[in-house]
């Protein structure tokens, strides 16, 4: 059974490789990821960048260099050119009372309130050694907009797989060959597994490597695998679906296109909805699915929260399984 | 080896037969030809045989195993050639049946052997997607011997090709009955019917009108006749006689007496006209 199975994957691995179609799917997220890594500010970026006048007093630049990165500039007009390169950068100007903060305007609000607070503990005189406070509320240390761009390639890699699935099913249809091995010893269920193996494997592989291009290292990588996997039955149920009901390649892709709304629906919910309205999305598989990684993305996620997350993608998505499994199993023979 | 009983389809489910009550069995060994025109029922008598469509009513065992429950492992005893080719047009012709063979447990011959069995030598490496209709229907033929099965089903294995590779095809389904291979071969094609076939069946309209050996059915149905050409004033005349008719045997006596005779044959009727004859309609 194992060794049929692994035939139909390695099949249609093959087969996705001589279809632009299928490529097209493949590469798509790991162009996206890079794109993402060159649109987005550095990850690695811990702290703020800073720009301060040289003939500022030596104490504050000290002072500041211990919470962030510190260039120190000759003029106004240095610093003035230098907040407005590309990349996020506060400016401290001294006034003769007090000081004056230089922003560009498109930094996030992290960089103008971490620019606020720091000036101001060092104007109060509080000390790294003998503060109470920690900086923990600052201590995002990837921007969320990136975080967001990145668990949103995440829920569209999901969804390809599905569309990959469903390509794949459309080619085996336009050559009439399901026939072909319904009459072998393959069970219809070992043709299942091994074409969902197949977007599966796609679909994880390119998860892992846009997240690496991204940059999300040091992120638990047991949550996303099982936060992936689970969201993947529902891509299967629906690529199968769609290549079943669709008769050539664009009409598929088109089909599948139509899934994504209910995605982008999920993940604008999540992001927009007050917490009071979060439960008009709990329907949606798409909406736990998200939520749960972008917890692991943001380092903020416990077990109890992604297994309960998980488990809502599971008991929507079978749901929806068993709903589909007598059209499917009908499609195939 | 197939047993059928009392088999009806209907398509839409409904008093609308495509094959309607037919009954008949395949022993061990034979070539059993399933003549009729088009749509008359084969296909779809077939399909079910395969387990592609849906029994409806009726009792069928093929293989050993009642039709009715599902069980895939019976297909390592089944070879299945279809009317429409159907192999991937984005793997080779080798790919095809190396992928074909690793779906079965039992022992599978090699695709290269295969592949030049049916004439396609060469065309290993090459894409199906670039094969012609006439190629495409060899290597779907040729995927159908992959198991070694023991019972073979052949839905118009010659229909399309030109008569080499259909001589080709013949010759490779011949050496297969000679190994003890039951086959079931649907076809329009009456020759073939009679030079591959120990029995036939006629269906027709989802009926079954009669089944016997090609040969039984030329004694009971088929008269002898006799085509002859004579010359009579400076002309050729062509006339076919019965030899079994008194009147036209008289004549026979006199065309030879009296004219100069250009040529005489004697001929059977062919399986064709036998089908005419029993159904009343060709077999287009
Ligand atoms: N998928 C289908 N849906 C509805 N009716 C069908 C279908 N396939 C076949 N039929 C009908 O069933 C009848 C028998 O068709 P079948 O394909 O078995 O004929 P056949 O004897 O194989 O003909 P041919 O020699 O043309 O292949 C025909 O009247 C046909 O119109
Ligand atoms: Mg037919």
């Amino acid at each position: 059974m194992l060794r049929k199975i692994f035939s139909v994957f390695g099949r249609d691995i093959r087969t996705s490789m001589r279809d632009s179609m299928a490529i097209f799917i493949i590469v798509m997220p790991v162009v996206m990821a890079v794109a993402i890594t060159l649109f987005t500010p550095g990850l690695n970026d811990t702290t703020v960048n800073l720009a301060m006048l040289r003939s500022d007093d030596p104490s504050h630049i000290t002072y500041m260099e211990q919470f962030a990165k510190v260039e120190v500039f000759d003029n106004i007009g240095d610093i003035e050119k230098r907040v407005n390169k590309r990349d996020a950068v506060a400016a401290i100007v001294p006034l003769e009372s007090g000081y004056e903060i230089i922003l560009q305007g498109n930094e996030p609000d992290m960089v103008e309130n971490y620019t606020v607070m720091l000036n101001s503990l060092y104007e109060l005189g509080t000390t790294k050694e003998e503060t109470t406070t920690t900086m923990m509320s600052f201590g995002h240390t990837v921007p969320p907009l990136k975080t967001m761009l990145v668990n949103m390639l995440i829920s569209m890699t999901v969804m390809l797989a599905g569309m990959l699935i469903a390509v794949s099913i459309v080619g085996e249809k336009a050559d009439n060959t399901i026939n072909a091995v319904n009459v072998t010893p393959l069970s219809q269920i070992g043709f299942v597994i091994g074409k969902s193996m197949m977007g599966g494997l796609v679909a994880m592989g390119s998860i892992i490597v846009s997240l690496l291009i991204t940059g999300y290292y040091d992120i638990n990588w047991f949550m996303i695998v099982l936060v992936g996997l689970t969201s993947l039955i529902l891509a299967f149920v629906v690529g199968f679906l769609q290549g079943l009901a669709s008769d050539d390649v664009i009409e598929a892709a088109g089909n599948v296109k139509m899934i994504l709304l209910p995605v982008a629906g999920s993940i604008i919910g999540y992001e927009l909805l007050a917490d009071k309205w979060q439960w008009t999305m709990y329907w949606s598989p798409f909406y736990w699915a998200y939520k749960a990684n972008l917890l692991v993305l943001s380092k903020q996620a416990d077990w109890p929260t992604v297994l309960l997350c998980t488990g809502m993608v599971l008991i929507l998505s079978l749901a929806v399984y068993f709903l589909a499994l007598p059209k499917i199993r009908k499609g195939l023979s | 080896m197939i047993s059928v009983k009392n088999l009806s389809h209907s398509y839409s489910n409904d008093e609308k037969l495509a094959v309607n009550n037919i009954s008949f069995e395949v022993t061990k060994g034979e070539t059993f030809g399933f003549l009729g025109p088009s749509g008359a029922g084969k296909s779809t008598t077939q399909g079910i045989l395969t387990g592609l469509l849906k029994q409806q009513r009726g009792e069928v065992i093929v293989a050993g195993y009642n039709t009715m429950k599902v069980q895939n492992e019976r297909f390592n005893k089944i070879g299945v050639s279809f009317e429409q080719s159907n192999v991937y047009s984005k793997l080779t012709a080798k790919e095809n049946l190396e992928f074909y063979a690793k779906l079965f447990d039992v022992p599978t011959r090699d695709p290269e052997e295969l592949i030049r069995l049916v004439g396609l030598e060469g065309k290993e490496k090459v894409r199906a997607g670039e094969f012609s209709k006439g190629m495409k229907h060899r290597l779907t033929f040729a995927r159908s011997m992959i198991n070694n099965p023991e019972l073979w089903f052949l839905d118009e294995p010659t229909t399309g090709l030109d008569p080499t590779i259909a001589a080709t095809i013949k010759d490779i389904i011949k050496e297969q009955a000679a190994q003890g291979t039951t086959t079931f071969l649907t076809t329009h094609n009456m020759y073939i019917a009679d030079e591959l076939c120990d029995r036939v069946a006629f269906i027709i309209d989802g009926v079954i009108k009669l089944i016997d050996t090609p040969r039984n059915l030329k004694l009971q149905y088929g008269q002898k006749l006799i085509d002859i050409e004579y010359i009579n004033n400076g002309k050729v005349i062509k006339e076919t006689l019965k030899t079994i008719d008194d009147h036209d045997r008289k004549r026979i006596g006199e065309i030879v007496n009296n004219y100069d005779i250009q040529t005489m044959h004697s001929k059977e009727a062919t399986l064709e006209e036998i089908f005419i004859q029993v159904t009343g309609r060709g077999l287009v």
